[in-house]
């Protein structure tokens, strides 16, 4: 068992990707459920400890403040897989460590190291496919289960949630739970679990209700859930998720990916509001403002890596990446004709459109998106160079879509007052925009606080969400408090306190 | 100005597996695309096209699933395309290929300037531009890194790349060129250029469409003999310093030394 001191060589445990930095006295990487029951034992019923997967969080989760740091990265074993013939899907259980890129890689390959017949139809079988796509594709299933993680791909397939199918999770005092889907469910708001050493753990939940927008604020509380959805999204503050059964379905025959180009940023959302009345609409829909595409040609022309992003012509001010999964290629190309007619209808020109249509284009096209997170993140650093207290401010705020144009407008008004630079992307058909500024000095960072803390408010009184997709952490706590309001934030706590009654797991998340 | 660009259909081979045991290529599952280097070719024709305004032809030598490496010329901005496609040119080496597609471009009657890209990365032998313009009778350039001008006399000035810096040339039209990829950078293929690669006519011809000799295509027409092919064994060891610079290059030069490698060190500032 590798139990170690945290002592020189480990700091970088200590941060995550959001540049927050705590401390720890003490670290682990576990192997194996068994090692992590080893590690609690050894620490005691008292000691405060985080968990933490690939730490390619932005919020501070799997960052420790005190006590204990539990890396589980190394667990990266697949140690199961099933076949439902009549959902045509797999069934892959792994461990929590494996990131996202090596599930992909792997279940493309075939490399599921499983014997049994579900193993033999896994080859025979077309390709099956994960559909949560954040962009950041080291990042653990643990900890996309954790923070109910999504991506481009949930405006159509959902967030992670809707692929978890059975959870093994650990409490904090070693007890162990093994949730099914469709298993255990809350009668009303009352729910009962029993532990696999036979205690059980009962309460009600709390009588909030979540926005009806993507949302991973919170924990999930609906009377009569799945009480598996409880522990999605929680990051981490309910038990130690030490096993997940994922879903694989059928990966699309045919995926198109079109990039359409505008001139006018307003005409870009007209084209978004449009678009998803489509019966047929696309799987993807995300949006580039002005400065995301001025930002990373500016990046492309000064850095080689970034050399190869196609270029774009000055003159557009914005752009809509929407991606089309369908079985065949009449089928798909008829939905990019009706999607195409929109545009055109709101003056867009199809050769201001690039389509991809086969896995190369994809690929410059997809890499074309990833770009300007990427470029986002450069400039913040090359920021921080000249003054190292600045960080990134990104916001990770959903609207329902009737407030879509009013919180675009809100955004723009305020940027364009402050002379802050800043980009807007996102997944604009989700109404989740991520704005990003990029201050230049610790004056123009409080600006953009100010800026951020008056949309927070905005978008608690158009009925969305603080966090859409990057969770709470502990960076974002106050924001939590706003949304739900002080008494629901108790309810959650209190919740908390039936699993954890020490408060040891994951302190200064979510809570104050 | 009329331009051809002439394009090789390949397997993808970023991701490409050997087999151990036959130590060919394993084919199954991998994708074709156009040759990458044909794609500068392709973009620079289209180029030319768009400041010197003209046509751009692009002209293939396979089989008939070449077909949709054409098309997706279209949708890069080509505007008419050609196959050679019959069993008689099977099995042709640099040789017989280059013999093929000069007599497919003398069939569309010549142009000013034909394009390729510097080689295949399937075969990487780089020999078919220089055999088509032979073939042609015309003079010719490998890896032109950038094309300055066309002048009203009908000369092309072209940059051609060099290890350690490039050449500036001067060339009569009708050349031959072939492309590396700091040429250009290809473009996405628009919407309207794809919906144009559907509709697309393609002609195809056959060996019986062309003036050629018979013996000189096809397996026939190629003398190279493949003796064996083998994987070169992976080299092993090797060491990676790591830490801070000062450090790490001292202690290669330790290593290098304990080598036998004569270094002299020191009297750096």
């Amino acid at each position: 068992m590798n139990h170690f001191k945290t002592t020189e060589g480990y700091e970088e445990y200590l941060k995550d990707e959001s540049r927050f930095t705590g401390t720890a006295e003490s670290i682990s990487f576990p192997r194996s459920e068994g090692d992590i029951q080893a590690v609690l034992s050894e620490l005691g019923p008292e000691q405060i400890l985080t968990i933490q997967g690939a730490r390619t969080g932005i919020t501070g989760g799997a960052v420790p403040l005190s006590g204990h740091a539990m890396n589980l990265s190394g667990m990266k074993n697949i140690t199961g897989l099933r076949f439902n013939k009549e959902e045509n899907c797999f069934y892959i259980t792994v461990e929590p460590g494996l990131t996202l890129k090596e599930l992909r890689d792997r279940v493309s390959a075939g490399d599921i190291p499983v014997t049994g017949p579900s193993a033999g139809l896994f080859k025979s079988q077309p390709e099956h496919f994960f559909p949560p796509d954040p962009t950041e594709t080291g990042a653990s299933l643990g900890g996309m289960a954790a923070c109910n993680a999504s991506g481009a791909r949930s405006f159509h397939y959902g967030s992670v949630r809707n692929y978890i199918y059975g959870l093994r999770l650990l409490l904090a005092d070693g007890s162990l739970l093994i949730l099914k889907r469709s298993v255990q469910k809350a009668s009303g708001t009352r729910f009962s679990l029993v532990t696999e050493g036979g205690r059980e753990i009962s309460g009600e939940l709390p009588r909030y209700s979540s926005p009806d927008v993507k949302n991973a604020a919170g924990y999930f509380i609906k009377p009569g859930m799945d009480l598996l959805d409880l522990f999605i999204g929680s990051e981490g503050t309910l038990g130690i998720i030490t096993s997940l059964e994922l879903k694989l379905i059928p990966l699309p025959g045919v995926i198109w990916g079109g990039l359409y180009f505008f001139r006018e940023p307003d005409k870009a959302l007209d084209f978004i509001i449009q678009a998803r009345e489509y019966a047929l609409k696309p799987q993807a829909m995300e949006f580039f403002d002005p400065g995301s595409l001025r930002l990373l040609m500016e990046i492309k022309k000064s850095m080689n890596t970034f050399s190869s992003v196609p270029a774009v012509d000055e003159a557009m001010q914005a752009a809509c990446y929407l991606e089309f999964h369908g079985d065949s290629e009449d089928e798909v190309s008829g939905r990019v004709v009706y999607i195409t007619d929109i545009f055109e209808g709101l003056g867009g020109n199809a050769d201001d459109c690039w389509l991809a249509t086969n896995p190369q284009e994809l690929t410059r096209i997809i890499d074309f998106r990833h770009a300007v997170p990427e470029a986002v993140n450069l400039s913040i650093d090359l920021l921080k160079k000249k003054n190292p207290s600045l960080t990134k401010l990104g916001t990770d705020l959903a609207v329902p879509s009737r407030h879509l144009k009013e919180m675009y407008g809100l955004y723009v008004r305020d940027l364009s007052r402050s002379g802050l630079k800043h980009v807007i992307f996102g997944h604009i058909g989700d109404n989740h925009l991520h704005v990003n500024i990029l201050p230049a000095d610790t004056g123009e960072y409080e600006k953009g606080r100010l800026l951020y803390g008056k949309w927070v408010d905005k978008t608690i009184e158009c009925g969305g969400t603080v966090s859409a997709e990057h969770g709470i952490g502990k960076i974002k706590k106050d924001f939590l408090y706003r949304m739900y309001g002080e008494e629901n934030v108790a309810s959650m706590l209190a919740l908390k306190k039936i699993f954890d009654p020490g408060l040891r797991l994951n302190r200064g998340n979510l809570f104050r | 100005m009329k331009i051809i660009v002439c394009i090789k259909q390949v397997p993808d081979t970023t991701n490409v597996k050997i087999n151990p045991e036959t130590n060919t290529l394993v084919r199954e599952g991998v994708e074709s695309i156009i040759n990458p280097f044909d794609m500068y070719a392709i973009e620079e024709a289209v180029r030319l096209k768009e400041k010197y305004e003209g046509t751009v032809t692009a002209l293939s030598m396979g089989p008939p699933q070449v077909e949709s490496a054409l098309r997706e010329s279209v949708s890069l901005g080509v505007d008419e395309i050609y196959l050679l496609s019959d069993r008689a040119f099977a099995g042709a080496d640099t040789l017989a290929t280059a013999y093929t597609l000069a007599a497919g471009i003398n069939n569309l009657e010549g142009a000013d300037v034909v394009l390729m890209g510097k080689q295949a990365i399937d075969g990487d032998t780089g020999q078919v531009g220089p055999g088509v313009a032979e073939n042609l009778g015309l003079p010719h350039i490998t890896d032109v890194r950038k094309i300055e001008e066309i002048d009203g006399n009908g000369y092309m000035t072209v940059q051609r790349l060099l290890e350690d810096g490039y050449v500036r040339l001067k060339v009569k039209l009708p050349a031959v060129l072939t492309v590396v990829k700091e040429i250009n950078e290809p473009r996405m293929p628009s919407l309207k250029g794809k919906m144009r690669a559907k509709s697309k006519e393609m002609k195809v011809w056959t060996a019986a469409d062309l003036d050629i000799d018979k013996e000189r295509i096809g397996l026939s027409g190629s003398p190279t003999w493949v003796t064996k092919i083998f994987t070169p064994p992976k080299p092993k060891g090797g060491k990676i310093f790591q830490g801070e610079t000062r450090d790490t290059v001292s202690e290669l030069l330790d290593e290098l030394v304990k080598g036998g490698i004569p270094i002299k060190r020191g009297g750096g500032k």
